[in-house]
């Protein structure tokens, strides 16, 4: 039965109080007053995507991260994944700071990154390959999380021969094959087709329920996030800021039906209205 | 940023030649090998006064200009006659792709013997290696035609000579510059390459002619001509195509 | 580039259906009536007659170069030039368009002096190279490597260009080390482009080191056409001429062939 009391009701939401309520654990992710600036020149308006953005990601957390289009949320996932440096402030895994691809953490990346000469199994051994492990270990271990991903059978193939989703599936297999502690994706499921994003979203929540891994996933679908998340953070159109956190307290395991529950409306009421407000600034600023 | 580093590029090329000056200077470099590039730039006109630079430009020019003309002409014409008739094009397509590849300026002796020592063989080679680029350029021009239109001018009633006209050729009409373009670029380098190789002509026999009097700056300064000719003609062939697809 | 940019319509563009259907009539009318209006020509007197040689005696000369020792001694001789020339001007250009494609800033510096010069027919070089390398095999090894050099270089960097950047950035993701983003990403995502490159520099090589050789040699097959030139021995020189474009001819076909597969085994057929 939904716990309905903890979803926050539609015109409310926590504005966000920096996490210091999940002070107590230490976070698996601090992301500490990050900003970033572009083409500052004299004169020249800099560009600034992301402003200010302080958040903490608690070991086995789920978090989402909404926003309209053009709101800085690859810009700050790029900086999370250690690919861009802030302009300000500093993210910290697992206590260390990031200065750099950061070994705990795990990327999936939007666009299709499947190595298109390697076969399916060679793509998930690719960072055991990097590090050294040898060719049957790999194997098996790349083995696991092929079956892990609902893709067992396809080991021999090449990426070609699969279709969109079955290919993003291997990069998230691959990720996973690393043993990341983090796992970061920004937007996977953008290029696939509504069914196959539930499918795989399903798939996603069934993964991370089995490894309690600590995920952060960038999405502009409200639905998705609601679907897989306990915290979403939504934020705001350029420049990037944190407007408020949500909640969600649809109970674990989850299962595709919770999409049905009212308290998933709910949430889905709460995010809708705070998107459509960064979203329609979006459109007129950008269209004006 | 990328004219800064332009820049560095054309200061950098311009300190070795500096460094090669230096090197020649203090013998390092041997300068009846390699003269110094002062003495290079020097002959430059001398050449221009008394080797008629300027009407063997003409000569080489005016070759060019023949072999691409005809070979656009008749490219042009094989090509839509390859695109009218699919039987054709299967059958003869890869032959001009294998034909496009096929090094015939190394037949340069037999078409002295053909033709003799002049401009003819000349013009030739360079009109027969200019042709197969620009039949495949064509028949790719034309079938790449969107079908639309062909729809639309066949509604409208048009017979296939008046298609061709109104249509197709418009239509192809950017693929054939291309054609002319890369006939032009071929036509060059074969022409230049013949007149050197049988000295006869143009700029590219001048370079032979020098070469032989162990005129040893001047040789330089010739190569560097043409080099500087042939990229000012390939900058300004470019930039006339780009200039003609602005335009639609 | 102007045969890069030849060859480039030929085999970037695919030809349409090359089927077998129906046209081995075509080829067989187009070959009767080629041969057959050789044939008239060399029969009917209208020119010098050995200009235009019967088929008769074309088939004797060709058979008569392939059965000549001298003939495979020169063939070694061009073989062993054109081994060396492209190795040094495919190597040289492999290395210097992987720094220009890796290095926008390098690329944005020095490329454009690639491009431009890029065109110009290399075989005026010839009597600086001469005065570099000697009269020897040498000159000819350079012309032909300078030949090689600049398709390579710009094929190499745009193959390096080309790379899907996503790629890099897993490789990157995974902090993987330079050599292995070179040989695990770089090294397979070019080699088809890389060998089109290399098919395209092969081609121009053998064409610099036989013109080097018709111009001053005293071996070699290039020297052994302008022989039969200077003795007017027609047939010997067409049948010379005909198993040099046939070789070119198949080493480009097999390299082309290499290529797809390549293009095919790394997934990156379009």
């Amino acid at each position: 039965m939904d716990d309905v009391s903890r979803v926050a009701p539609p015109d409310a939401g926590e504005p966000y109080d920096g996490g210091r309520h999940a002070a107590a654990a230490t976070p698996m992710l601090s992301v500490e007053g990050v900003t970033k600036r572009f083409g500052a020149g004299p004169g020249t308006g800099a560009v600034v995507a992301v402003d200010d953005v302080s958040f903490d990601v608690l070991p086995g957390e789920f978090v989402s991260v909404i926003g309209p289009s053009g709101c800085g949320k690859s810009t700050l996932f790029s900086i999370i994944a250690g690919l861009q440096t802030a302009t300000a402030g500093r993210v910290r895994v697992e206590g260390r700071p990031v200065r750099g691809p950061h070994p705990a953490v795990g990327t999936v990346f939007q666009e299709e990154s499947c190595f298109p000469w390697r076969s399916v199994i060679d793509n998930v051994a690719f960072p055991l390959e990097l590090a050294g492990t040898a060719r049957s270990e790999r194997h098996d271990r790349a083995r696991h999380f092929i079956d892990m991903v609902g893709l067992r059978g396809f080991e021999r193939r090449m990426p070609a021969e699969l279709s969109g989703g079955m290919r993003q599936r291997v990069c998230i297999a691959r990720t996973l094959a690393a043993g990341p502690r983090l796992l970061l994706m920004d937007e996977p499921f953008a290029a696939l087709d509504e069914q196959t994003r539930l499918l795989l979203g399903d798939k996603v929540l069934q993964i991370q329920q089995a490894l309690r891994q600590t995920t952060l996933l960038i999405t502009h679908s409200i639905t998705e996030a609601v679907q897989l998340s306990d915290r979403v953070l939504v934020m705001t159109y350029r420049p990037g800021r944190l407007k408020r956190f949500v909640e969600v307290g649809l109970p674990r395991p989850r299962t595709a039906d919770a999409v049905t529950s009212p308290a998933f409306g709910a949430a889905v009421t709460a995010l809708w209205a705070d998107l459509r407000e960064e979203a329609t600034r979006g459109m007129r600023e950008a269209g004006g | 940023m990328k004219v800064g580093a332009g820049l560095a590029g054309l200061l950098v090329m311009a300190g070795l030649v500096a460094l090669l000056q230096w090197a020649i200077g203090a013998g390092i470099v041997d300068e009846y090998t390699v003269p110094r590039p002062t003495e290079i730039a020097a002959a430059l006109p001398r050449l221009v006064a008394e080797e008629q630079v300027v009407s063997r430009f003409l000569v080489t020019a005016g070759e060019t200009f023949a072999a691409a003309g005809l070979s656009t002409l008749v490219g042009t014409a094989l090509g839509a006659a390859l695109y009218r008739w699919p039987l054709l094009r299967r059958s003869f397509e890869p032959g001009f792709a294998v034909l496009a590849a096929a090094p015939l300026i190394l037949a340069y002796p037999l078409f002295l013997v053909l033709f003799g020592r002049s401009s003819a063989t000349v013009v030739v080679i360079a009109f027969a290696s200019a042709l197969p680029p620009v039949v495949l350029q064509a028949v790719a021009g034309f079938a790449a035609v969107r079908p639309v239109l062909l729809a639309a001018g066949r509604s409208l009633g048009l017979g296939r000579a008046a298609e061709f006209r109104h249509v197709l050729l418009p239509a192809a009409l950017p693929s054939v510059f291309t054609g002319l373009r890369l006939a032009l670029m071929f036509g060059l380098i074969n022409v230049v390459g013949v007149e050197f190789l049988i000295n006869l002509g143009g700029l590219g026999a001048l370079i032979n002619e020098l070469s032989e009097r162990y005129d040893l700056p001047g040789t330089w300064a010739a190569i560097g001509l043409v080099v500087l000719v042939s990229a000012c003609f390939f900058v300004v062939l470019d930039g006339g195509e780009r200039w003609l697809r602005r335009r639609g | 580039m102007a045969a890069a940019a030849g060859l480039s319509v030929a085999h970037g563009r695919r030809p349409g259906p090359a089927g077998p259907v129906g046209t081995a009539g075509p080829r067989l009318l187009a070959a009767v009536v080629l041969l057959g209006g050789w044939q008239a020509l060399a029969s009917s007197g209208l020119l010098f007659r050995d200009v235009v040689p019967p088929l008769q005696a074309l088939a004797a000369g060709l058979w008569a170069v392939a059965r000549d020792g001298g003939f495979w001694a020169d063939a070694r001789v061009t073989g062993g030039e054109l081994l060396g020339a492209v190795l040094v001007g495919g190597v040289a250009g492999g290395a210097t368009g992987l720094l220009l494609g890796s290095s926008p800033l390098l690329s944005a510096a020095f490329e454009r002096w690639i491009t431009w010069f890029g065109p110009t027919p290399k075989i005026i070089l010839f009597p600086v190279l001469i005065l570099l390398c000697g009269v020897g095999p040498g000159s000819k090894v350079a012309m032909g490597a300078v030949s090689c050099f600049f398709p390579m270089v710009l094929s190499t960097a745009a193959a390096v260009r080309g790379v899907d950047p996503v790629l890099l950035r897993v490789a990157r993701s995974f902090r993987a080390r330079r050599h292995q983003t070179l040989m695990k990403v770089y090294l397979p995502a070019t080699v088809a482009p890389l060998l089109n490159g290399v098919r395209l520099g092969f081609g121009l090589a053998l064409i610099g080191v036989l013109l080097a050789e018709t111009k001053l040699s005293n071996q070699g097959v290039g020297f052994a056409v302008m022989q039969a030139y200077a003795r007017f021995d027609m047939p010997r020189m067409y049948g010379l001429l005909i198993l040099v474009v046939g070789f070119a001819a198949a080493v480009n076909i097999v390299l082309g062939h290499g290529a797809r597969r390549a293009a095919g085994a790394t997934g990156q057929e379009h």
